[in-house]
């Protein structure tokens, strides 16, 4: 038991280690990435400064909280990425999704390793953001330590929340031939409504409660208010008992869906 | 006991059908109108450990439908297959252990990483000991020549660099049954040449049981003692390769071009003219009975002969003559 335990979390482990060599494939887009991203965050940055000439505060947010915010959820973007749509949507075009089915190995899980992999690259890839947000726009990071590990378990959580969600939506591909409409239009939604563009304090009631009944802020937005302390720290227990709930319910859709899903290759023969 | 265990195996596919023009596809939209396409009709068959098995038949025949069935990745729709014992639909992970696959048309490596890093993490998840994978790995790099590619990503490879690695990477972990789709599509002589070679020693040598699907009769001669012939989704042939090199082996076609057209023209005795048009004939021998020369000779002695080529039956001629009754009738 222990034993198949340990040589289960060494192949995930092998196959959480392949992702950055296969990021590093990719040196160009790299250092093109970082310059569209520092134009970016520049935009934002100004854009919050326009704004708040005209008032001090905006829903109880000064404008240095609001753009600690805005630059931690940028630095954090990482968390909500959704390349699981992109990975299933090759797989099918290219056939290869036989090969992965062939696998003596769980295929949720694998696929788990393979985000976790790309999620801890894109982190590490940040790193120079975080330099450029420090040294150019002011950003201070919090220097306590409890804030950081509850943070820490939140993004964790809310990772797995878009993992499992992002599962669900990429099962689509098995029907919609089509995957660049859908990649791009989930992107879009994404960037909005995880809360990268807007603290979610300053959204209108009404939109606010559309966006926390659907999982994207879960995985930025919520942990990265911990960060800030725009949410305190006593509501963390809370917070995180509520992303266990999105991980089990998404959990087993998404396992449900997939067994459907899969019976257009293992029915239909792909 | 059987390795691989077919009982009237049947795969049918239901195919959205289309009617033409814009009326059609939005009239598809709405009411979807299906056909059913029977891919595998019924067909039945057993391998015993370590027999080496030819699975041929034109494009479209249900090899590959087969194969996929027989890997667990297609469920039959009726049927049932047994693999060392296991369903290998119901049981698809456990069943992956013992095999490997080389789908010739598609890969199995990751695109982006160097060979040896797909090779390391295959290992892995086949849980082969680090000890034996050394060794299996050097004793591979030594007989497919991979010394310069396993530093390669698998997107900088040529087919034939692509299709070593591949094959490299579906036996690494010594599997029980092996499926080889097509594993020498569109490669050069020396290409084939150095994968049969690996193939005899690797699975033959070692008893593995191994189906071999593919176009070119040569890797079946080379390989198989055994073939099976399947044509619109049944199997037509199945027996040793032995009785169709006598059948088909015997035949030989010559074409000439010539100077002028022919009418008419004496040929030796076991040989007959199949057709004469546009400055070509087309002759074919008994090679039991006549030769190349024999017949070359006595055409050139009755006409300018600018050019000639001798060929051998082809695999899809061979599979209608089959189906025609060709093989029962004479054997």
């Amino acid at each position: 038991m222990i034993q198949t335990a340990r040589r289960n979390l060494s192949i995930y482990g092998s196959i959480f280690a392949m992702i950055p060599k296969v990021f590093m494939a990719y040196q160009l887009w790299f250092w093109i990435g970082l310059v569209l991203n520092v134009i970016s965050m520049a935009i934002l940055v100004y854009f919050w400064r326009a704004i708040y000439n005209e008032t001090s505060t905006i829903s109880g947010l000064g404008l240095g909280q609001t753009l600690t915010y805005i630059l931690l959820a940028f630095i954090f973007m990482p968390l909500t990425s959704n390349d699981l749509i992109w990975e299933f949507g090759s797989n099918l075009r290219e056939g290869t999704i036989i090969h992965h089915l062939l696998r003596p190995i769980n295929f949720q899980g694998m696929n788990y390793a393979q985000m976790l992999g790309g999620l801890v690259t894109r982190l590490i890839l940040q790193v120079p953001m975080a330099v450029i947000a420090v040294l150019l726009f002011g950003l201070r990071f919090p220097t306590d330590l409890v804030t950081w590990l509850a943070f820490m378990v939140s993004a964790l959580l809310g990772f797995t929340v878009m993992f499992f969600f992002n599962w669900l939506l990429a099962c689509l591909t098995f029907y919609t031939t089509e995957i660049w409409g859908l990649g791009v239009l989930i992107d879009g939604m994404t960037f909005f409504l995880s809360g990268a563009l807007v603290p979610l304090v300053m959204m209108p009631e009404w939109v606010r409660t559309i966006v926390l009944s659907i999982p994207f802020a879960q995985a930025l937005a919520v942990p990265v208010g911990l960060l800030t302390g725009i949410t305190p720290l006593t509501d963390a227990p809370r917070v995180w008992l509520i992303q266990l709930l999105w991980i089990l319910g998404l959990w087993v859709a998404s396992t449900l869906f997939f067994r459907v899903a899969v019976r257009k290759i293992t029915v239909q023969g792909g | 006991m059987p390795v691989i265990e077919v009982k009237e195996l049947t795969k049918v596919f239901k195919i959205p059908k289309k009617e033409p023009g814009l009326g059609g596809a939005v009239k598809g939209l709405f009411r979807p109108q299906y056909e059913n396409k029977l891919a595998v009709n019924g067909i039945n068959f057993k391998l015993e450990p370590g027999e080496i098995v030819g699975y041929i038949g034109v494009n479209g025949a249900g090899k590959s439908t087969t194969i996929k069935m027989l890997t667990g990745v297609l469920m039959p729709t009726s049927g049932t297959i047994k693999v060392l014992g296991r369903d290998p639909h119901r049981q698809r992970v456990e069943n992956a252990r013992d095999i490997g696959v080389v789908f010739g048309q598609r890969t199995q490596l990751w695109w982006d990483l160097a060979l040896i890093e797909s090779l390391n993490l295959i290992a892995k998840i086949y849980d082969v000991h680090p000890v034996k994978y050394r060794l299996m790995l050097d004793k591979f790099t030594e007989t497919l020549e991979l010394d310069e590619l396993l530093k390669t990503p698998v997107r900088n490879m040529s087919l034939g660099q692509k299709m070593r690695s591949e094959l490299a990477a579906a036996l690494i972990h010594e599997p029980q049954v092996v499926y080889l789709d097509e594993p020498t599509i569109g490669l050069d002589l020396i290409v084939k040449e150095r994968i049969r070679d690996f193939i005899k020693a690797e699975c033959i040598s070692k008893g593995m049981t191994v189906i071999l699907t593919t176009h070119d009769l040569g890797d079946i001669e080379e390989l198989c003692q055994r073939v099976i012939i399947i044509d619109d989704g049944r199997i037509i042939y199945d027996g040793p390769i032995e009785t169709i090199k006598k059948q088909f082996g015997k035949f030989r076609e010559i074409t000439f071009e010539t100077v002028e057209d022919v009418k008419g023209l004496d040929l030796p005795k076991g040989s007959e003219l199949l057709s004469t048009e546009d400055h070509k004939v087309q002759i074919r021998f008994d090679r039991t009975v006549s030769s190349a020369s024999r017949v070359a000779g006595m055409v050139m002695k009755q006409i300018e002969v600018r050019d000639f080529s001798l060929s051998e039956p082809e695999l899809s001629d061979i599979v209608k003559q089959i189906y025609n009754g060709a093989l029962e009738r004479e054997v």
